[in-house]
């Protein structure tokens, strides 16, 4: 779910800048400080990821389904591979250790090794997030730029009008119409479902990527532009811009190289939470286009009670979104001098 | 810059038209909901909205079917205005009785979520310190865990979902969102002078947040928690499409999607219609609660 | 290059010969391995790697003779004894695998033998009519060695094994020295889809040939499309599931009740689109001993408002589990019957489990099932009789002893006229005081696409019993 509430929380709000320190220790040790965080974090939601895991009921069950009481020779076999008499402290030690070890254990379902079940649609899933990132950015900027110029004018209104109506959309509501007018029903232009072949990737054949990614875009880059176009006019209404108006820099120079630049900075942060969002949204567009990603793969496991492939995917996403949320503050503190200045003064 | 700063930040993303530079915070003030209703979008959110919950309440009693009445063969588009779902039950007569469940759980889930939030930020942002470490580290590692993500382990562990189920999750994965906000705004209204004054007086801690943090938050706090809303309608609705309803036979908008995707391309109405009601929901909320969001960021003038 | 979407395949996928799990998994056993006698589209025994099996005039020594020439995908030919070992590894007592329970009750082990290369002798503990029929599950494919090696399976099948990712895709190429017919397509692929729309697109799009368990609502779609539809009469029935130890359903009266609630042509008209003909709360509808004669049961609510009231049971209440894991047209009888139920009076609350067979399966007081065609006894005792007794799947704790003498006594008669006599009498007690709903038997609904010829409808499984050798693609 694309959030407000959380993407703008400004970097410095966790992590004060030391005081006291100058120059390269202070930002040494306000990167370690976010680091450990990170770190910590992570640590407190592998906790919280294996505990819900653990909480899913028999895997052997799920796995045999009515077939368990008339077959006690595969429960027997299964049994052997899931270890389950070591007491729950052991068990999350062993799965941590591995975790940190780059084992990510053996799925019980299909007992091939997780890494390697996952591998597919981790990529298809990055794939869809990228081509989603590399249409929204532009897109977002530009409607924004648009609304900026007609700003407080009738085009405007309008764009903002739609982009609201846009925002409130939940994405499987996006995804069906899409659907329906683009596959179905209406217009029968793109597949309605992703088939990929078994030695291929799904986008092989490029309009099967044209709908989930469309949905995408469409439920996140009204988020974006709106917030763009926010930071945009508070910079043009401000004095240092009025300022270069003054001097007689054209409108149009002046937006360009004043203007978005410093809209960049909420920009970036805005669209990384949005990214690191879409790495755990993308379980409803995956199951609706049946795309084969990590959402699609996270609801059969779930289904299985596959809890090493539950645990692995969950680690993955949590990761993501920790990780970009880090990129995010380095990133915007590097392009805010006031930032700058306030870390290492 | 402050925690207050980064969402007044916020308010100003969600705002419109004008953006004046705003005051840090929007403190409290009686007539929030007036100046609300001189914003279009408001008036006009507020009316969807309002008109669809009399829809929710009282089409069940003019429906031209039962919830589950057979009105004729399956996916049949001959029968009634919009056709037949996957079981031969009128389409228009489910849109009709399916409201109930996925409001209340919004709307409750919700509440509660609010009410967790606030209880939180407001208890780390007073308490400072060790509290305030402890609680949003806490709240990270709920929210670097994807709403749908957490909503999936947790309903397949428990294997029945119950609508108070579904509710208490809704408002668990909504209270760490709003616990940053409502942190972040009674951090501004801690160290102002009113408060002060009363703690300087020997009020005892609890009564401080109770009578002069709380009633100082509203307006940020009624705008998050419309946004809130449409988040639980899309939430709602998306677990209802993964499968996840309190009762299977059930109208209910987000599980009609799912019972009948299948015949998007034979019966499409049988899909669209709730999606398109669902729409009209999210769209309804969400223009309501940037309407409060712009009375807030705005502030006194 | 033939490729069939699946239903239902997941990472839980097994190419194990004696434990499939997913539809996916029937498809590829059907395809790699072969049991001793097939069941054929009529739902017939015929041979297949045994020439023949014949029991003894007291129906306890069974003879096998092996068909000759027959060889597995490794060159090895087929013996007695690698169907000895198979048959042992399927039926060992201690944990028998799903086609094993009933063999492991019955083999004698010490005495059963390996005569020579093409001749076993199965002995038996007490007579048992139809140990052929037994023989001829999928689920009892010939291995060699009767060991399993999941990196290279081995069978004796139109196909050998060639890839396989579970959950995804599996590939398999013609066995040139096949015994049969040998395949007219160089090579079969398997791809498992999660949902069913996936499926319907991929064949509307010509991305695959065939595809198994059509949703009955979208046939309409698929004869528009272009392509075919392979209907089929079969036995497979989704029960109601009554309790009968437990209340409100320990009283035959309510039981009664409910099996007279339910409107039966409208369970078939809107839960399997009309595809399905009427059942009469018995099972085995190809047997041989069919009880046809008894009345067809028909929605009476009137009837059934009164034995309710004369079991004191007026506005009762009763809770229904199901689920999506017995399939799509359990939830929605399930809905249905709700519905039907109100005019009696009664309220049921549906209860949706994910997943339904967990451990309370078999212990709901109410509930749905799925069965796919099988003959009366050996459904009888997986079905009806205590676990301990080889009742594995005894949903409804029926335990009645006249029935289960009546059905032990019919496996023991090797004479068909009188063992048919007492069937009838044993399916007269079930009509009358059964635990089951059940309200009709679907058909099987299969799409191809319209380039795809030499399919034939199969009574046994779905797609003539993917048997793929058959089929050719322009």
């Amino acid at each position: 779910m694309t959030d407000l509430g959380t993407i703008v929380a400004s970097p410095l709000e966790e992590v004060a800048p030391p005081r006291g320190q100058h120059g390269a220790a202070a930002w040494f040790l306000w990167i370690a400080r976010r680091l450990g965080l990170a770190v910590l974090t992570l640590w407190l939601v592998s906790i919280l990821v294996f505990l819900a895991t653990a909480a899913l009921g028999d895997p052997i069950r799920a796995i045999l389904g009515r077939d368990y009481n008339a077959n006690p020779g595969r429960v027997a076999e299964l049994e052997k591979l899931l270890n389950a008499d070591a007491s729950i402290f052991s068990r999350y030690f062993d799965w941590l250790g591995g975790l940190l070890t780059g084992d990510l254990g053996t799925s019980l379902a299909s007992g091939r090794p997780v890494s390697e079940l996952i591998s597919g649609p981790v990529q298809n899933s990055a794939m869809l997030v990228f081509l989603a990132a590399i249409v929204m950015i532009p897109v977002s900027f530009l409607i924004a730029m648009i609304s900026v110029h007609y700003r407080r004018r009738r085009p405007d209104t309008v764009i903002q009008t739609v982009l609201l109506a846009i925002a409130g959309l939940p994405e499987f509501v996006i995804g069906v119409l899409l659907l329906a007018l683009l596959a179905t029903t209406v217009f029968k232009v793109f597949p309605a479902v992703t088939i990929s072949s078994p030695t291929g990737h799904p986008w092989d054949n490029w309009k099967v990527m044209v709908l989930p990614t469309l949905t995408l875009v469409l439920w996140v880059s009204p988020y974006v532009s709106r917030i763009v176009r926010a930071s945009l006019l508070e910079v043009i209404d401000s004095e240092y811009v009025e300022l270069a108006r003054l001097k007689g820099i054209p409108e149009g120079v002046v937006m360009r190289k004043h203007a978005l630049l410093n809209a960049i900075v909420p920009g970036i942060q805005v669209i990384a939470l949005q990214l690191a969002f879409l790495a755990g949204g993308v379980v409803v567009v995956e199951t609706l286009f049946s795309y084969p990603g990590i959402g699609l793969q996270l609801v059969d496991s779930v289904r299985n009670h596959d809890v090493q492939v539950v645990q692995a995917l969950s680690m993955i996403i949590a990761s993501v979104y920790v990780v970009v949320n880090l990129i995010a503050d380095l990133l915007s503190i590097l392009l805010t001098p006031r930032a700058r200045t306030a870390i290492s003064s | 810059m402050t925690a207050d700063q980064s969402h007044e930040h916020e308010h100003v993303s969600l705002s419109g038209e004008e953006a004046p530079p705003p005051p840090p915070i929007a403190p409290a003030e009686p007539g929030t909901f007036k100046k609300a209703l001189r914003q279009k979008r408001f008036t006009v959110g507020l009316g969807i909205t309002v008109l669809l919950v009399a829809f929710v309440i009282f089409a069940p009693y003019l429906a031209p079917y039962g919830e589950n009445e057979v009105a004729g063969p399956p996916y049949n588009k001959a029968t009634g205005l919009f056709g037949t779902d996957y079981l031969g039950q009128d389409v228009l007569s489910r849109v009709m009785h399916g409201g109930g469940e996925i409001l209340l759980i919004a709307l409750l889930g919700t509440l509660l979520g609010m009410v967790l939030g606030i209880a939180i930020g407001v208890v780390a942002a007073y308490g400072g310190g060790w509290w305030d470490e402890v609680l949003m580290r806490l709240n990270d590692v709920i929210l670097s865990f994807p709403q749908i993500l957490l909503a999936l382990v947790v309903l397949t562990a428990l294997q029945r979902p119950s609508a108070w189920v579904l509710i208490v999750l809704v408002g668990v994965s909504h209270a760490p969102r709003v616990a940053r906000l409502a942190r972040g705004v009674a951090l501004g209204i801690v160290t102002r002078d009113f408060v002060i004054a009363a703690e300087a007086l020997g009020e005892r801690r609890s009564r401080v947040i109770l009578a002069e943090v709380l009633p100082n938050m509203n307006a940020p706090l009624l705008a998050e928690g419309g946004l809130r809303l449409t988040y639980s309608i899309g939430l709602v609705g998306a677990l209802g499409f993964l499968g996840f309803s309190a009762d299977p036979g059930a109208a209910n908008w987000g599980q009609m999607i799912q019972e009948n995707r299948l015949g998007l391309a034979t019966q499409p109405w049988a899909v669209l219609a709730p999606v398109l009601i669902i729409a009209i929901f999210a769209i309804g909320t969400n223009l309501m609660a940037d309407g409060i969001a712009q009375v807030a960021q705005r502030g006194d003038n | 290059m033939l490729i069939h979407g699946a239903t239902g395949g997941s990472s839980k996928d097994t190419l194990d010969p004696h434990a499939p799990v997913t539809a996916a998994d029937i498809a590829r056993v059907n395809n790699l391995y072969e049991p001793l006698l097939f069941w054929n589209n009529n739902y017939e025994l015929e041979p297949a790697l045994a020439e023949s099996v014949e029991g003894s005039e007291d129906a306890k020594t069974w003879t096998i003779k092996m068909r000759a020439g027959v060889t597995f995908h490794n060159g090895k030919t087929v013996t007695a004894d690698d169907a000895w070992k198979s048959i042992q590894r399927v039926a060992n007592p201690d944990a028998p695998l799903s086609a094993g329970g009933q063999l492991s009750t019955i083999l004698d082990f010490g005495a059963c033998k390996v005569v020579d290369d093409t001749t076993l002798q199965l002995v038996l503990k007490a007579p048992y009519a139809i140990l052929d029929s037994l023989l001829a599950e999928y689920t009892l494919g010939i291995i060699p060695g009767g060991e399993f090696d999941p990196a290279n399976p081995v069978g004796t099948g139109a196909f050998a094994y060639k890839s396989f990712e579970p959950g995804k895709t599996s590939t398999f190429t013609k066995y040139a020295d096949y015994w049969g017919d040998a395949a007219f397509v160089d090579e079969l692929q398997i791809q498992d889809f999660s949902d069913d729309s996936a499926r319907v697109n991929a064949l509307q799009a010509g991305q695959i040939q065939t595809v198994d368990n059509l949703p009955y609502n979208l046939v309409d779609t698929i004869k528009g499309a272009g392509g075919g539809t392979l209907i089929t009469d079969t036995g497979a029935w989704v029960p109601f599931t009554m309790r009968v130890d437990q209340a409100p359903f320990n009283d035959v009266k309510v039981r009664q009740a409910f099996r007279l609630i339910v409107d039966r042509q409208q369970m078939i008209d809107q839960a399997l689109s009309g595809y399905g003909s009427l059942g009469n709360d018995m099972y085995a509808p190809f047997d041989v001993a069919y009880a046809a004669d008894l009345p067809q049961r028909e929605q009476d609510i009137d009837q059934a408002k009164a034995l309710l009231k004369e079991a004191g049971q007026e506005g009762l209440q009763v809770e229904l589990f199901t689920g999506d894991d017995i399939g799509s047209v359990a939830t929605a009888a399930a809905n249905l019957f709700k519905e039907q139920a109100k005019a009696a009076g009664v309220d049921v609350k549906v209860t949706k489990k994910t997943p339904f067979y967990d451990d309370q399966y078999l212990q709901y007081t109410f509930a749905q099932d799925f069965w796919n065609t099988r003959n009366y006894i050996p459904q009888a005792v997986v079905g009806t009789f205590p676990p301990d007794q080889g009742g594995t799947y005894n949903e409804t704790h029926w335990d009645n002893a006249d029935h289960r003498d009546l059905v032990n006594a019919a496996a023991q008669e090797l004479d068909d006229t009188k063992r048919a006599e007492l069937l009838h009498q044993a399916q007269e007690i079930e009509y009358n005081e059964g635990g089951l709903i059940i309200w009709g038997f679907r058909q099987q609904v299969d799409g191809y696409g319209p380039n795809v010829n030499g399919l034939e409808g199969s009574k046994y499984l779905p797609l003539g019993s993917y048997k793929f050798n058959k089929v050719s693609v322009q």
